[in-house]
């Protein structure tokens, strides 16, 4: 009966959809791609921006190859000891956490079908995603605390006795699996038609919190969550950039330290080629996410952006997207450091170099992250917080948010649109202005001159000079999608 | 701010707003709320559970939260009236993500998942379009409130109807006889190259000429541009108004630019509000659109002579009087449109009490009975204004808005009749089978 009922169901369904596309290129359509915030932007004078951002990458630029860098190189070295504190407190976070996740998935199923009242994916995008990598990125590792795989893997690394894992991760398997689940990771945000639907999410999340605790146990948690689990790896090189470093004292407790933004990125260690191809991907995620929905890149595949058919129909020409973002900027970048160590030495080796400068580009990746994502931050996460209240939707007011009304006007009209504009611009110029110092601190420190260093830096920093003006182009350009 | 009119409404007024707005699993907890006793009396305390499909996300997500806020406050207040045949209503909300594809998914999962009475909601076309088939084919009566021609062109099939909100055809046939007479008769089009302007082209056009207007020139503009100074000089400059339909986030720019290129004078301009829809008519760069004219389905803005159930409906959906929200003086609503979710959900409750609505089993007895209306009178369920049903075309006449912008507001000049809009159908679907 049911096969039958299948069968008769597909059988419409296909000429359901040969109907349908017959329609959708005969209907005539009304169209409601309003004239959202984009269309304020449009009228601010964006063209300055993108000038006045290149410039302050360039003279940023020629003012250290003057500059005495010997000197910048000890500012970055420098740390403002807090003390020590017990490490206790991570078993109790990542317990925490996993409990906030398992409810979050428990209302993944049994709350509303709508993603905006249910806390499931407004706190993985949301408040876990944006809020959570900005964080990072601000202060160190905040994530170190609260990793949900932490505790249970604790837990069942003492029952089967397998502390470090049973088998070795191999060495020249690098970061490529954290590389390979960045990308399921992006594509899935990106890409795939119905990432907010909370039962689907729910889903992916189980499957594959499952899957990473099962590496754990297999290669040990701080392998697998340097070198696998994508986000552990995205967390811990995001926090770099933040200004408290910790680190492991001789009695089990963690030291505490403050320095300046993007300092811990200049002392870290080179990355392997594929963890470097990992911080690209990155970015290329990001900066994709941008570019997709750009009439410019809709136009180029001949998509209507007034009338943007949905994720579905644009799967094969997304996936090719994020793909081919990624591979021209690694293309960009290796090809970028290649040059600069041939200019600045005939025996330049460009890998090695490539994973220390690579850490130049966090500071990028963050504008990007906060540019991007900070509209979405705004109002998600007033729903977010309504949500959480009222999980299940089923009246419950936990912290007094339940009703609260999403004032989602906070970035409507044209002055918060000048407003919003001003803050993505300086988050993408100020951005690319560290990315050149660390870039340049770091190359003092392969090269050791600081003549050196500006010969190796040139290449890279037009790069960040294109890289300025595309973030402020994306951000500045009419959207549809 | 609280949407909440007190902490305990749920308990105290039935159903809270956001209470209205249900997930799966919700309908247990509110059939053994205290405030349910009230249903206790009918056949069944069930729901009726009506499957919201939503542009939650995706290119229709702005929309998507004043046709969901519009929503929650009908269904609340006819909650507090007692429900559909003395049960209460609860929507089950699923997004769509705005995509056609997955229109067709949340009808199918409304009908076999959540076991939903019916669908009802969608705005966007290609959404419509891309839905109707899997409700023709599970037998679902699909309540769509998206002003597309599509309804009506027949095209569609007998469970998918329109009653809440009038069609695009109907619209610009209905103030063509208004800008002939009243702005000018040499007309100049302009409006995206694509399947809404060409709805403009093709239905304004011959409604011009009918009252004695004539196109003189159309100058359609691709769907990708973001400058339109070069389209200008194609104006003709005999032309006495401008109806321009541009939608999409350069319709700034192309208000800007039109104003630059005329320096204060030029032709009248007529428009939809669709172009600009949610947008403050304040913003910098619209100051061209002082004393131009727009059509509008409601009014954005409180009027003098509102009646007391417009006033009730937008102080219900929560509308200050610039047609923004009374909590957030910069969400400015989607006014025009959505309205249609208010007065389809009360044809849906009349539909249902006409049929005795039991359950899924009478779907094709709702599907008749809403056929079988004639008449909706302007009154609390219908704030907009009296409307015409046509069953065989499964599609709703009513009267539209002319509003002209005066010291940046939008001030109704002109009410058209309903006949005004009438057409001659090109389809019956009565004639198909249930």
């Amino acid at each position: 009966m049911a096969s039958e009922r299948f069968a008769r169901w597909s059988r419409g369904a296909l000429a359901g959809a040969r109907w349908t596309i017959a329609l959708l290129a005969l209907m005539p359509d009304q169209a409601f791609a309003h004239a959202a915030d984009r269309g304020h932007v449009l009228l601010l004078p964006t063209g300055h921006y993108l000038v006045g951002g290149a410039a302050a990458v360039i003279l940023t630029f020629i003012l250290l190859v003057v500059a005495p860098l010997p000197a910048l190189d000890r500012l970055a070295r420098q740390r403002l000891p807090l003390g020590s504190v017990p490490v206790w407190p991570r078993l109790w976070g990542s317990a925490a956490c996993l409990l906030l996740v398992c409810a979050l998935v428990a209302a993944g199923f049994l709350g509303s079908r709508d993603p905006l009242s249910n806390p499931l994916p407004l706190m993985v995008w949301t408040v876990f995603w944006v809020g959570l990598t900005l964080v990072q990125g601000v202060t160190g590792n905040f994530w170190w605390w609260i990793d949900p795989w932490y505790a249970p893997w604790r837990l069942l690394a003492a029952i089967s006795g397998w502390k470090d894992g049973f088998v070795v991760l191999p060495v020249w398997l690098g970061h490529w699996p954290a590389v390979v689940l960045f990308f399921a990771f992006a594509w899935f945000e990106l890409i795939y038609p119905a990432p907010d639907d909370p039962e689907r999410l729910a889903v992916a999340l189980i499957g594959y919190f499952l899957t990473n605790l099962a590496a754990m146990l297999v290669f040990g948690h701080e392998q697998w969550s340097r070198r696998g689990e994508c986000l552990s790896v995205f967390m811990r090189m995001i926090a770099r950039l933040g200004v408290m470093e910790a680190g492991p004292t001789a009695d089990a407790r963690r030291s505490v330290a403050l320095c300046l933004p993007g300092a811990k990125l200049v002392n870290a260690e080179p990355l392997p080629p594929s963890g470097t191809l990992f911080l690209l991907l990155a970015l290329g995620s990001v900066s994709f996410d941008g570019l997709m929905r750009t009439f410019f890149w809709l136009g180029l595949f001949g998509i209507n952006p007034l009338e943007f058919p949905g994720r579905s129909a644009v799967m094969g020409l997304g996936t090719f997207g994020l793909v081919a973002t990624f591979v021209v900027l690694a293309l960009g970048f290796f090809s970028a450091v290649g040059l600069g160590e041939r200019l600045a030495s005939a025996a330049g080796n460009m890998l090695p170099a490539a994973g220390a400068l690579v850490w130049s580009i966090i500071p990028i990746s963050m504008a990007y992250h906060f540019s991007h994502y900070l509209a979405a931050l705004v109002v998600n996460g007033q729903y977010a917080l309504a949500a959480l209240s009222d999980p299940l939707m089923n009246g419950v007011d936990l912290f007094g948010t339940a009703g609260l009304h999403v004032q989602a006007g906070v970035l409507m009209g044209a002055e918060r649109a000048w407003m919003l504009w001003n803050l993505q611009a300086g988050a993408i110029i100020g951005g690319h202005v560290l990315a050149v110092l660390v870039a340049h601190t770091i190359a003092f420190r392969l090269h050791g001159s600081t003549r050196a260093a500006a010969y190796s830096q040139a290449p890279l920093a037009v790069l960040m000079v294109a890289y300025t003006v595309f973030g402020l182009w994306l951000l500045s350009s009419p959207t549809g999608a | 701010m609280n949407d909440r009119t007190k902490p305990s409404s749920l308990l105290t007024t039935g159903i809270s707003r956001r209470g209205a707005l249900k997930g799966l699993g919700a309908a247990a907890a509110l059939g053994t709320a205290p405030g349910f006793v009230r249903y206790a009396q009918s056949q069944s305390s069930e729901p009726i559970r009506i499957g919201f499909q939503a542009h939650r996300t995706g290119i229709g997500a702005a929309y998507g939260r004043w046709y969901e806020r519009t929503t929650a406050a009908a269904i609340k207040r006819i909650n507090d009236a007692g429900g559909i045949n003395g049960r209460p209503v609860e929507i089950i909300t699923e997004d769509d993500g705005t995509d056609a594809a997955r229109g067709a998914e949340v009808v199918e999962k409304f009908a076999n998942q959540h076991k939903t009475d019916i669908v009802y909601g969608t705005l966007f076309s290609h959404v419509v379009v891309g839905s109707a088939p899997a409700a023709g084919e599970l037998k679902m009566p699909y309540y769509v409130v998206s002003e597309g021609y599509h309804v009506a062109s027949g095209k569609m099939n007998r469970y998918v109807l329109q009653p809440g909100i009038t069609d695009v055809r109907a619209q610009c046939r209905s103030v063509a006889p208004w800008i002939t007479s009243n702005v000018g008769k040499k007309i100049t089009m302009i409006y995206p190259d694509y399947a809404f302007g060409h709805d403009h082209r093709d239905f304004f056009g011959p409604a011009a000429a009918e009252q004695g207007g004539e196109v003189i020139a159309q100058i359609p503009i691709p769907p990708t541009e973001s400058s339109f100074t070069r389209y200008l000089p194609q104006i003709p400059s005999d032309t006495d108004v401008i109806y321009h339909v541009m939608v999409g986030p350069a319709v700034l720019t192309f208000v800007k630019e039109l104003g630059e290129f005329y320096g204060g004078s030029g032709p009248k301009l007529f428009g939809f509000i669709d172009s600009l829809e949610a947008v403050d008519i304040n913003s910098p760069g619209l100051e061209f659109l002082e004393g131009s004219h727009f059509w509008e389905g409601m009014p954005r803005y409180l009027q003098d002579g509102a009646s007391e159930h417009e006033k009730a409906y937008r102080e219900a959906v929560g509308l200050d009087e610039n047609g923004a929200s009374i909590n957030d003086a910069k969400d400015v609503s989607t006014a025009a449109h959505m309205f249609g979710c208010w007065e389809t959900l009360y044809i849906i409750k009349a539909a249902m009490e006409a049929a005795g609505y039991r359950g899924p089993e009478d779907r094709a007895k709702l599907v008749e009975a809403t056929e079988a209306m004639t008449e909706f009178p302007e009154g609390a369920e219908h704030p907009q204004g009296a409307k015409v049903f046509d069953g065989k075309v499964h599609q709703v006449f009513g009267s539209q808005n002319i509003s002209v912008v005066e010291n940046g507001r939008l001030n109704v000049v002109h009410r058209t009749s309903i006949e005004d809009g009438r057409y001659e159908p090109e389809a019956d679907y009565t004639t198909q089978p249930l």
